[in-house]
């Protein structure tokens, strides 16, 4: 045995509370105390193999370091695969990381620069629902599920493919939660509390299967960590055995073998405090030990003295004859038993296990030293545009506005992406980086006339500054110090000689240390809350504060009113929808135009007007309403739009510009990238929408103009029934919404009508309610989303209203398909029908709390949810949603073993293999390849060999139809 | 966990005459898209005496802002020489950058400054009332002392989920007059306004 006590390992001196290695044995993790922090730190393990790396400076010995958690890591633990790491810690945080590939190493701003970050390790996840410090954290075998447990004497189970779900709290313990562990197959849990039982859990449905209780005597060592290690088996061909390494609070360590009677070996004074954890290499012949002192050691055996272990298939049949087949886990061994009928499936099985080992390794567990190079190249380059040349021009090309109160608004440029996975990425709120950048971007809510304070020159601080109370706070310890110039702790800053001229200059400069430490008590200019400090003086500031905003509000909330006034309702329903937008308007407040023009919210056609109308007119619109439903755009004298998700490309719309001779026209502007184009109409602009292809305006006297990208007038003056109420654009598809309820789609390019005054009487059943989103896809079909939850969808070919989204829809609600949801992409499908529905995550979550729902019934509404999604993917024409939704379904029927409906999903997939005449078959769906997709679906179905009939069927009639 | 940490901040154009804008060169990365702007401060510290002095040259709303990196540049016009007292013009003094998210401070970057004299007959001779136009503005840019506060980033998001298990009827969204003080009656947000601080610095 070799015993090593690398000594660059260490957090400073601070004690380090858990130390585990990578699955991969190329590096470990520490957890413990940090300054003022916890701290948890990536380390390399070759340095501690090898001496030569050791030596060698090229080699990182530390990865990475986090500092975020708030108080003291009590655990870290890797998950099984290698691609997440867990932490939790004494501020009842559970942090989950994963290792961010798109961006090279970097330093701690502030640090002084000395610690470079080999390898990025991003916090994905924060998992918070513990009311205790968290003692530890287990990943459960197949890496489905992570547990935690905390000094609030509960153990958590959280969903670990959909962080943060909770699945299920586990109560009964009577003291603090220790120590977690799962059995190797996934079907128990054991928890080891300070209420001196072991409670093992079943985690088919969470409930307590034993309690233990008899062995426990703690005197002397109330903290006892064991790591069992794999199963090792002796020379001799006697039992397996077990080999276990115990440290405890004695400070020492002790390796134990289940087939002797005493230690193998034990060994004192490693440590100068107490063991804190314990972690085994791969190959079982290694561990590391961490100590409360915080230093590390490592162990080396030899194989004599521990023995060869088992290989990985002894050990999982050891493990299932001991515990039996988990029934929540599907794995492929259970299925070793069955007969491969053909050499493609066996084939194909291989691949995927192959596929499975290699995965991890290949993906995140890259040799630290060799792809730090090729990372920070990337991160180099954004858009063929090397970072100096973006910074050399970034104060001329970043685009900045002045939002609806007049400040000064950065949209910040995007060096790099996260490419984790696990972001949903800000699809409409990401700014471009090429091209675009140079272009103006205006805020669709640039009035001047509400400016209440002029950035440009310094704000008066004294505007809203408590009296007295900072003054007597802060100062006293400024004053002291510079006073006295004596040097004290508090300021270890030796500040540059080249600044500091005169020696003198350094006492004063300690009476900056509190400013440097303590947030600023004067936040004029924030229409946000300032609360920082519950302190009385605050606490009155922010009240009145509050009361500042508050006329504002009713003043923009009555003047909203009273331009939706023509409308049908003008009691209840403005009021109804005022209650809608509230969120909207809350945004506009802050200086958020939305930007998304996809999803335009109903809000921004009427309330940007209003907002901006401090110049109203006192002219009205002049049309009677007839049974009006819907808000109309009141009149302004001028407004800006922006137009698409393009931030370059705006339109400008200025009214009553006088031509001379008391004649009166309206100027239409539009600017895209730089170039601009411009026309004059004769009447009022009411309302104006654009897309990449096209500009619409809807002027007064119901007339709707079309134009070219260029300006080109494409139409003549379309004549609405009735005035417009929202007017939409996508791609060439012109959306008209009129105030009478009734909707028209026109495909401008072909000239042609796609929803001809489609009367939205039928979904507006409701006497309350109202449209409150309006959507155009990019193959023209509309969807309204009403104010009670439900979205339709207005379908050309069907010409009838569709169903696509239902908030209140108890089957999304019961389905719970994340067994079948592939990992990686599990949140990334976008697209009109993920808009529509916005976020899907409440479904699982409601799945979960049902957890009582007998599984048939779960089965039934799962299938039900799927197929429906698949449904409202297809009539929206969304090809990506449709192929993701497909994918999904098809997993799931894979999963449960629902053979007729996989099996009509593939004949319909594959069509008549020999040409027939007669056939009514389409070879394309929603413009995907209907054969391309069974291919995507033949890999999915071959995973459940229970298919393997089916699968050779599709596979050979692939290859024929190929061969031909 | 703070979603936005500041990876770097650049000092452009330094040293510069007293009265040229402050140029600063901002990187930050932000862990999750936020929902809402980032609102940056430059705070000019005009005198060591009181933080009565202080002036806020500017503050700039930054968004959006997805998951990233993200760089900017923060221009801000010099500090007002009439609100400088006399005795404080020459010599050290400090410039703050201050993030603040819904109104929080997260982050203070702290850097000394030290305004003086470029001609060395009035360094030897200083006149009674300063010369602002004959200063020098020297940023100590290699010594910045960060200071980063925990706050919490997810009153939105808790009130949204809160909302969302409400009777659905209601929760299409609140009434307006709720909304500006968002979180403030909130106690959940208490904890998460506790500063605890955590200071990175040499």
């Amino acid at each position: 045995m070799k015993l090593l006590k690398p000594t660059w390992v260490n957090h400073n001196g601070k004690p380090i509370f858990s130390v585990d290695i990578h699955p991969d044995g190329t590096k470990f993790a520490t957890g413990g105390q940090g300054q003022d922090s916890g701290k948890v730190v990536i380390w390399n393990m070759s340095p501690v193999l090898q001496e030569d790396d050791e030596k060698d400076e090229n080699v990182p010995k530390m990865l990475c370091q986090m500092d975020n958690h708030l108080a003291c890591v009590n655990c870290v633990r890797w998950s099984n695969g290698g691609m997440y790491l867990a932490s939790g810690g004494d501020d009842k945080l559970i942090m989950v990381w994963k290792r961010a590939t798109y961006i090279g190493p970097s330093t701690v701003f502030g640090s002084g620069g000395k610690l470079a970050n080999v390898e990025q390790w991003r916090c994905v996840s924060i998992l918070r629902s513990h009311s205790g410090d968290v003692m530890d954290v287990a990943w459960s075998p197949h890496d489905a599920w992570l547990a935690s447990c905390s000094v609030d004497n509960t153990v958590v189970i959280w969903n670990a493919v959909k962080f943060p779900e909770i699945l299920a709290t586990l109560r009964g313990h009577s003291g603090l939660v220790k120590g977690l562990t799962w059995d190797p197959v996934g079907k128990y849990i054991a928890s080891q509390a300070d209420d001196r039982s072991l409670k093992v859990w079943r985690t088919l449905d969470w409930q307590l299967e034993t309690s233990i209780t008899k062995p426990f005597d703690e005197k002397f060592n109330p903290k006892i960590f064991k790591k069992k290690q794999k199963n090792g088996s002796s020379a001799k061909p006697s039992c397996p055995y077990c080999c276990c390494a115990v440290g405890s609070k004695d400070r020492s360590l002790s390796v134990w073998l289940t087939c002797l009677k005493r230690p193998l070996v034990v060994i004192h004074e490693l440590f100068d405090k107490s063991i804190m954890d314990i972690s085994w290499t791969l190959n079982g012949l290694g561990i590391l030990v961490c100590s409360m002192d915080g230093s590390v050691a490592f162990l080396d055996f030899s194989q004599d003295e521990l023995g060869d272990p088992l290989s990985e298939e002894e050990k999982s049949r050891i493990h299932q004859s001991t515990y039996g087949k988990s029934l929540a886990i599907m794995t492929e061994a259970q299925l070793s038993t069955a007969v491969i009928e053909n050499p493609e499936m066996l084939q194909y099985q291989r691949r995927q296990q192959q596929l499975d080992r290699q995965g991890p390794t290949a993906r995140d567990a890259g040799p630290a030293a060799r792809d730090t190079g090729s990372a920070s190249s990337v991160a180099g380059v954004v858009n063929g545009e090397s970072l100096e040349d973006i910074r050399k021009n970034l104060l001329k090309k970043q685009v900045e506005t002045r939002t609806a109160d007049g400040r000064r608004r950065i949209t910040p440029l995007c060096i790099a992406q996260l490419d984790t996975g696990d972001f949903s990425t800000a699809f409409f709120n990401s700014i471009p980086l090429s091209g675009s950048l140079a272009g103006p971007m205006l805020s669709s809510h640039s009035g001047p006339q509400l400016l209440p304070l002029d950035p440009g020159t310094p704000i008066p601080f004294s505007s809203s500054k408590p009296s007295t109370e900072p003054a007597a706070g802060t100062r006293p310890v400024g004053d002291a110090a510079s006073k006295d110039g004596v040097n004290t702790a508090t300021a270890p800053t030796t500040p540059s000689p080249s600044v500091l001229t005169t020696p003198s200059k350094i006492e004063p400069m300690k009476a900056f240390d509190s400013r440097f430490t303590e947030r600023s008590k004067a936040t004029p200019g924030t229409p946000a809350l300032a609360s920082t400090t519950p302190t009385a003086a605050e606490r009155l500031r922010e009240q009145s504060l509050v009361k500042e905003l508050r006329p504002r509000d009713v003043l923009e909330s009555s003047s909203d009113s009273d331009e939706k006034a023509p409308a049908a309702k003008p009691s209840s329903l403005p009021k109804r929808k005022l209650e809608l937008e509230g969120e909207a308007v809350e945004k506009k407040k802050k200086g958020r135009p939305r930007k998304d023009a996809r999803l335009l919210p109903m809000s921004l056609s009427m309330q940007s007007p209003a907002a901006l109308t401090a110049e109203k007119d006192t002219v009205c619109v002049s049309v009677p309403a007839p049974a009006l439903k819907l808000p109309m755009p009141g009149p302004q004298r001028a407004f800006t739009l922006q137009v698409s998700s393009d931030p370059s490309m705006y339109i400008e719309v200025e009214n009553e510009v006088t031509a001379g001779g008391g004649l009166k026209l309206s100027r239409l502007k539009c600017s895209r990238e730089g170039k601009e184009w411009e026309t004059v109409l004769p009447g009022r602009i009411l309302t104006a929408a654009g897309s990449g292809d096209v500009v619409c305006v809807a002027c007064e006297k119901r007339m709707l103009s079309v134009f070219s990208a260029c300006g080109r007038r494409l139409l003549p003056p379309i004549l609405l029934p009735s005035p417009i109420s929202t007017l939409h654009c996508t791609g060439p598809y012109v959306m008209a919404l009129t105030a009478a309820a009734t909707l028209s789609v026109w495909d401008v390019h072909r000239q042609e009508v796609v929803v001809k005054e489609e009367s939205l009487h039928s979904i507006l059943a409701g006497s309350n309610m109202t449209v409150s989103q309006v959507l155009l896809t990019q193959h023209g079909i509309p969807v309204m989303n009403l104010s009670d939850g439900k979205a339709y969808c207005f379908s050309p070919s069907l010409s009838a209203w569709n169903l696509v989204s239902d908030k209140q829809d108890s089957l999304a609600q019961c389905a719970d398909f994340r067994s079948s949801l592939p990992p990686q992409d599990a949140m990334l499908c976008s697209g009109p029908l993920a808009i529509v529905q916005g976020r899907a995550s409440t479904s699982g979550r409601q799945a979960a709390r049902l957890f009582s729902v007998p599984h048939v019934v779960q089965q039934e509404t799962t299938l039900a949810y799927l197929e429906s999604q698949v449904a409202a993917a297809l009539t929206l024409r969304s090809s990506h949603e449709y192929r993701h939704w497909l994918l999904l379904y098809a997993r799931y029927l894979v999963n449960e073993g629902f053979e007729y409906r996989l099996r009509e999903i593939c004949k319909d997939l594959l069509g008549p293999v020999h040409t027939s005449t007669g056939s009514q078959w389409e070879s394309t769906v929603v413009g995907l390849r209907k054969r391309d997709l069974l291919k995507e679906l033949l890999p999915v179905i071959g995973q459940n060999l229970r298919f393997q009939r089916l699968f050779t069927e599709c596979q050979e009639q692939l290859d024929l139809l190929r061969d031909k | 966990m703070a979603k936005v940490s500041v990876l770097n901040v650049a000092v452009l154009e330094n040293p510069s005459p007293f009265h040229s804008p402050f140029r600063f060169e901002i990187s930050f990365e932000c862990n999750e898209a936020l929902a809402d702007d980032l609102e940056w401060k430059i705070i000019y510290v005009g005198s060591a005496e009181s933080e009565e002095f202080d002036q806020i040259l500017d503050s700039v709303l930054v968004g959006p802002v997805p998951a990233g990196r993200h760089m900017f540049v923060f221009q801000a016009d010099a500090p007002n020489p009439s609100l400088i007292p006399e005795t404080d013009a020459v010599g050290v003094t400090v410039v703050l950058i201050t993030c603040t998210y819904h109104g929080q401070e997260f982050i203070r970057v702290g850097y000394y400054v030290n305004n003086e004299y470029l001609s060395p007959e009035l360094r030897e001779n200083p006149p009674l009332k300063p010369d602002f136009s004959q200063l020098q503005r020297n940023i100590l840019a290699s010594n910045p002392r960060v200071t980063r506060f925990h706050i919490n980033w997810d009153n939105n998001m808790d009130r949204l989920e809160a909302i969302e298990n409400q009777d659905s009827s209601l929760g299409c969204g609140l009434p307006l007059s709720c909304t500006p003080i968002k979180g403030l009656g909130l106690p959940s947000c208490i904890p998460g306004l506790l500063p605890e601080n955590s200071m990175d610095c040499i």
